[in-house]
């Protein structure tokens, strides 16, 4: 009770006595942290828990503590899976930072259609965020069996794309729905960064004898590639977790998330549900690394936008 | 040549990569759209099309064909509740939060913003994988449809918080919350009207954003069996494939409308705001200087 009076007087101007008691200092710290509480139990309840009970039952089997199932995802079929998984979301996180950064260069650096930076930029805000079923069937109408380009490349080009091991869930196929979401997300990532490139810089350039390829293999480059970089990392965390989309367009179970819910979804004996949860431990560990990489070099970025 | 037609000729060549993508980039964005438009409200199977059939039998049909389907009502009253209670719950948990962690543990910000990125870490199919686990000792609240809430705030919070942290950020709060206070206003009152008015634009777009990532969310409700609009979309897909595709496609729309209402509602003002002082009633004069 007392200390709720201190802490009311010293908000309400007991600094101004200037020789304000240490301990009453130390102690509205102490109460203001518990305002914390609402929300770190929330955290606690609705994530911590689900998620340290991943690696618990990833870690127990029958016999007791044991890392074999930890070992079991992966080693075979699983291993396969990872290394797919990691393969594709690394391919289309490239394609998604190559492409995203251009046509981010290109709507900044356009003075014709006034409207064409704000078009493309509120574009990109809806379409970083339409993962999910949607896309995979709109990317079904145009590149599945039945798909309109489909039948256009075969009628009019005699290209049959399914007569090879072409399959919206194989690695191509994958990196060009997941390029949906992920070009517009690194437009939104890299556009202040090329807005932050300054003119002055490449006059500066310029005045010193380079040339534009000096220009951005010196200067701007360099100057980007912490939002690269950073971007490389969400946009792989980003296709890495998928599942929606992924569900839709294929069976195929060497997508990571497509095993785990095909573990969680049922057909499997007691003994494998560790593999499944294996996985999932798998998938964390793996994220975390991307995010604890994304962390430092955006720590790298914000030096230079600010 | 004349320099004015070289300088305009090296800026043509210098502007056609940029275009060419700015193009293809078009072409990309747009095609799969125009296909899935196409599937839902053309009635002519692809193997069939062709210039002769291109403009045979369109309908809208394929998007009204949902209604009539009991199911697609009462899923989509469970996801457009869960959607209103997510936002109601976010706000309610975050904003008292991060106006607390900014007012009075300003040390606390790094840390706080830390945790939020944790969900980032955690992927809806690993979570789920973790709920799956707890469920056998929470069935009294996860057996309910509403305990989906909590899981959706979790997933959208990395963006969530960010944007009201933003939005506070933006806005010069010690300040406001002293002049509210000195003006004899409690909490409640600073938090409705003085704070809640400033925030507008981020508790816009937190609001927003949230419902459209519930609306859309597929991964936890299908493990969990949970019948939300998305599982039905699934379901539907398969009974009657066009009407299933328009019902994919007015999913979509009403996403990118979500979209569109929001940057028409946070449209920065054209006429700037009119000053603080005008708002407020006249001094009264005799109130001692």
């Amino acid at each position: 009770m007392t200390v709720i009076t201190t802490s009311a007087q010293t908000a309400d101007g007991g600094r101004a006595d200037g020789a304000a008691p240490v301990v009453s200092v130390r102690r509205r710290r102490s109460w203001a942290w518990l305002g914390l509480l609402p929300f770190l139990s929330f955290l606690v309840l609705f994530l911590l828990i689900p998620a340290v009970s991943v690696f618990i039952n990833a870690l127990r089997t029958e016999q007791g503590w044991s890392l074999s199932a930890l070992r079991e995802g992966i080693s075979g079929q699983n291993w396969v899976a990872l290394k797919f998984s990691i393969g594709f979301s690394a391919g289309s996180a490239i394609v998604g930072v190559l492409f995203g950064t251009l046509l981010a260069y290109a709507a900044a650096t356009a003075t014709r259609p006034k409207w064409l930076r704000s078009l493309v930029s509120s574009f990109s805000g809806v379409a970083a965020n339409m993962g999910g079923l949607p896309l995979a069937f709109m990317f079904l109408s145009l590149l599945g069996r039945q798909g309109v380009l489909t039948k256009i490349l075969k009628t009019t080009f005699g290209l049959d794309l399914y007569a090879g091991d072409f399959d919206l869930g194989n690695i191509i196929g994958l990196i060009i729905v997941y390029s949906y979401f992920n070009i517009p997300l690194m437009v939104l990532i890299t556009l202040p960064a090329i807005d932050g490139l300054k003119p002055s810089w490449r006059e500066a350039c310029a005045n010193l004898g380079g040339t534009t390829a000096t220009y951005w293999r010196r200067i701007g480059l360099p100057v980007l590639m912490p939002s690269l970089l950073g971007g490389f990392l969400l946009l792989f965390a980003n296709s890495f977790s998928a599942y929606a989309t992924a569900s839709v367009l294929t069976d195929n179970s060497k997508i990571l998330s497509r095993r785990i819910g095909f573990f969680l979804g049922g057909d499997i004996g007691i003994g494998e549900s560790a593999v499944g949860y294996a996985l999932a431990a798998w998938m964390i560990i793996t994220m975390a690394i991307a995010m604890a990489l994304y962390w430092v070099v955006r720590k790298r970025a914000e030096r230079w936008q600010s | 040549m004349t320099a004015a037609t070289t300088a305009r000729r090296r800026r043509w060549v210098s502007r056609l990569i940029p275009n060419l993508v700015l193009l293809v980039s078009a072409v990309f964005f747009i095609a799969p759209l125009l296909t899935l438009t196409r599937y839902a409200l053309q009635n002519v199977p692809t193997v069939l099309l062709s210039w002769d059939t291109l403009f045979d039998k369109w309908s809208l049909k394929g998007l009204t064909k949902a209604f009539s389907e009991p199911e697609f009502w009462s899923t989509l009253r469970l996801s457009l509740q869960l959607a209103v209670g997510t936002v109601l719950v976010v706000l309610l948990l975050l904003l008292p939060t991060a106006i607390w962690v900014h007012l009075r543990v300003p040390r606390a910000r790094a840390f706080v913003e830390f945790l939020t990125l944790l969900p980032y870490m955690i992927p809806a199919i690993a979570l789920v994988a973790g709920i799956v686990i707890v469920k056998p000792y929470a069935r009294w609240f996860l057996n309910s449809d509403y305990s989906l809430i909590p899981f959706y705030m979790v997933l959208a919070l990395s963006f969530t918080y960010r944007s009201i942290d933003a939005g506070l950020r933006a806005i010069d709060l010690r300040t406001l919350v002293d002049a509210s206070r000195s003006l004899g206003a409690g909490w409640v009152a600073t938090l409705w009207r003085v704070l809640i008015p400033n925030l507008r634009a981020a508790i816009l777009s937190v609001s927003f954003l949230t419902a459209a990532i519930v609306i859309g969310e597929y991964t936890l409700a299908s493990v969990l069996l949970k019948q939300t609009l998305p599982t039905f979309q699934i379901v539907f897909v398969g009974r009657e494939p066009q009407a299933g595709y328009g019902l994919n496609l007015l999913a979509l729309l009403v996403t990118i409308l979500l979209f569109v209402v929001l940057s028409l509602l946070t449209r920065p003002r054209k006429t700037p705001r009119r000053p603080f002082v005008a708002i407020t009633p006249p001094a009264d004069p005799g109130l001692p200087q």
